[in-house]
């Protein structure tokens, strides 16, 4: 799994839990620069990517994940 | 030095329970650290957050600790009896702990270093500017900047002394000129028309605004004299639209405090129930907050409502962005502002009630009956201070309003002296005379 093709995948997953017709992620993006991401909607996005890709992440995990960036390199780490 | 004096000088004792839990903090931050197995690492955090939570329980509430622990232990007859005046509330506990359980967490979660100077350490935790009410500090703002060297600054200076001048004219000039008669009101509520109850309800909040926000400009502003930028604790939360983002813009150091240690700790653990775990997230996080005002059950009622209004707001939100469009941007926006602040005034009642009843007693009672005349709705103010407080009141409204565009007072420096000057003394003016000189202290130090 390389990181563009999961940008894509993420995309529609935050178009699906955020409700929103459009999102554009880049790995700067940050919750600040998405339309309905914020503290409500967080963790319903965290719980959808362990779903989707069957992972879990750790309290502490979450904690250090600052931008989609970290995010897609969590993600491809734990898939492994 | 000038900090210990500072809490010293109100009682010794004050001085010496902050000193006790910020040295305890420090070495408790060293050793999480410096241990190197997670599940001895996870035990000395929690070990070392619950003291903090139990000491600040138990001089917080101490009746209340008695009385629990007089009930789990029935047949041990404590040694010592509490009396209301035996145990002195040290001031300040409450927003000290709360920083003490920040830089705990931080170091715990791996996002900070331990400090590894104790003096810069006691600053951070007793620096007198905000040891009494806050704002709750993080160690990514304050603790850094202790770090860095301090000069005099003549312009930071002058910032910070115009904007604790500001903070005054709210506490002194709109707060001060209400809070006897509002205080009148909750002393007397059986005696109140249901007309003069709905008017308390509507003003509280403006009282408890000027009040608190007063408070925290002078913090900001006697810090900023000192070259430190202390945490902003409120941005205008009269314009909010929603109670969520009311409590984005409302005591934003303790509301962003509950967010980060309390939310969001429990919407991961409960993050597999999907929305009700976020809604089940919210009513514990605002109960908490309600109680950390008071152990009563009308503060966790205060806490309560605010989780059931954000969990109303979210679970409708595609239903209210159908409502904006047929509405339009403009009324939707408008209405939902006045909606906000009557929910929040409401909800206030719980705040600041004496009692439960006292609340319930409130709510059923007010409606738009009078008991004499219409002269009621100004609830015993006199004509002069309806008058002073409703032109400060536009004032400060104004003024948030630009400067949240354009900063206010660097704007006035740049104009000539003598434009400077007049406006210094106008306002100067305006204080002295206009001023309610008859109350001493500030509805926050209480907690």
């Amino acid at each position: 799994m390389d990181t563009e093709n999961l940008l894509k995948e993420l995309e529609q997953l935050f178009q699906e839990v955020l409700k929103k017709g459009s999102v554009i992620l880049t790995v700067d993006t940050t919750a600040n620069d998405v339309e309905g991401w914020d503290s409500l909607t967080n963790m319903l996005l965290i719980s959808a990517i362990e779903k989707k890709y069957t992972i879990h992440f750790g309290f502490r995990e979450i904690v250090k994940l600052k931008k989609v960036g970290d995010l897609c390199n969590a993600i491809i780490l734990k898939s492994k | 030095m000038a900090s210990c004096f500072f809490i010293g000088y109100y009682h010794i004792s004050f001085l010496l329970t902050a000193l006790v839990i910020s040295f305890m903090t420090f070495y408790f931050g060293k050793l999480i650290a410096s241990t190197q197995q997670d599940k001895k690492i996870r035990w000395l955090y929690f070990s070392s957050v619950s003291l903090l939570i139990i000491v600040w329980l138990i001089l917080r509430h101490p009746e209340g600790m008695e009385s629990v622990v007089n009930r789990v232990f029935p047949l041990i007859d404590l040694p010592w009896r509490v009396s209301q005046h035996s145990v002195l509330f040290p001031l300040g506990i409450s927003f000290y702990t709360f920083q003490a359980i920040s830089y705990l967490t931080e170091i715990y979660w791996g996002e900070e270093e331990p400090e590894n100077n104790v003096f810069d350490f006691m600053l951070y935790m007793l620096f007198f500017m905000k040891f009494l009410s806050g704002p709750i500090e993080r160690p990514s703002g304050l603790l850094h900047q202790l770090k860095e060297k301090k000069e005099f600054n003549y312009d930071m200076v002058t910032f910070g002394l115009k904007l604790m001048f500001i903070g005054l004219m709210k506490k002194v000039v709109l707060a001060d000129n209400m809070a006897p008669y509002l205080d009148g009101m909750y002393g007397s509520l059986h005696d109140a028309s249901g007309m003069q109850l709905v008017m308390t309800c509507l003003l509280y909040p403006i009282q408890l605004y000027a009040d608190f926000s007063g408070y925290t400009d002078i913090a900001l502003g006697g810090a900023a004299m000192f070259g430190f930028n202390l945490t902003p604790n409120f941005d205008r939360p009269f314009i909010s639209k929603t109670t969520a983002e009311l409590w984005r813009r409302w005591h934003m150091s303790l509301s962003f405090w509950v967010r980060d240690y309390v939310y969001i700790p429990l919407t991961s653990e409960t993050r597999g129930w999907g929305r009700w775990g976020i809604s089940f997230s919210l009513l514990v996080t605002f109960i908490s907050l309600g109680i950390w005002h008071g152990a009563g059950w009308n503060y966790a009622m205060y806490g309560f409502i605010q989780g059931v209004i954000i969990t109303y707001e979210m679970q409708t939100a595609n239903f209210h962005a159908k409502l904006a469009d047929k509405l339009g941007k403009s009324l939707y926006n408008g209405l939902s502002i006045v909606r906000t602040y009557l929910l929040f005034a409401l909800s206030l009642i719980f705040f600041r009630a004496e009692s439960f009843h006292d609340a319930i007693y409130f709510l059923t009672h007010m409606s738009f009956s009078i008991n004499h005349s219409w002269k009621e709705l100004n609830i015993g103010m006199s004509d002069h201070n309806c008058v002073v407080a409703g032109i400060t009141l536009v004032l400060m409204l104004v003024y948030e309003h630009y400067n949240s565009k354009q900063n206010i007072i660097e704007l006035v420096s740049k104009k000539n002296t003598a434009v400077r000057w007049i406006i210094y003394y106008v306002l100067a003016f305006a204080l002295f005379t206009m001023g309610g000189f008859n109350t001493d202290t500030f509805v926050y130090l209480q907690f």
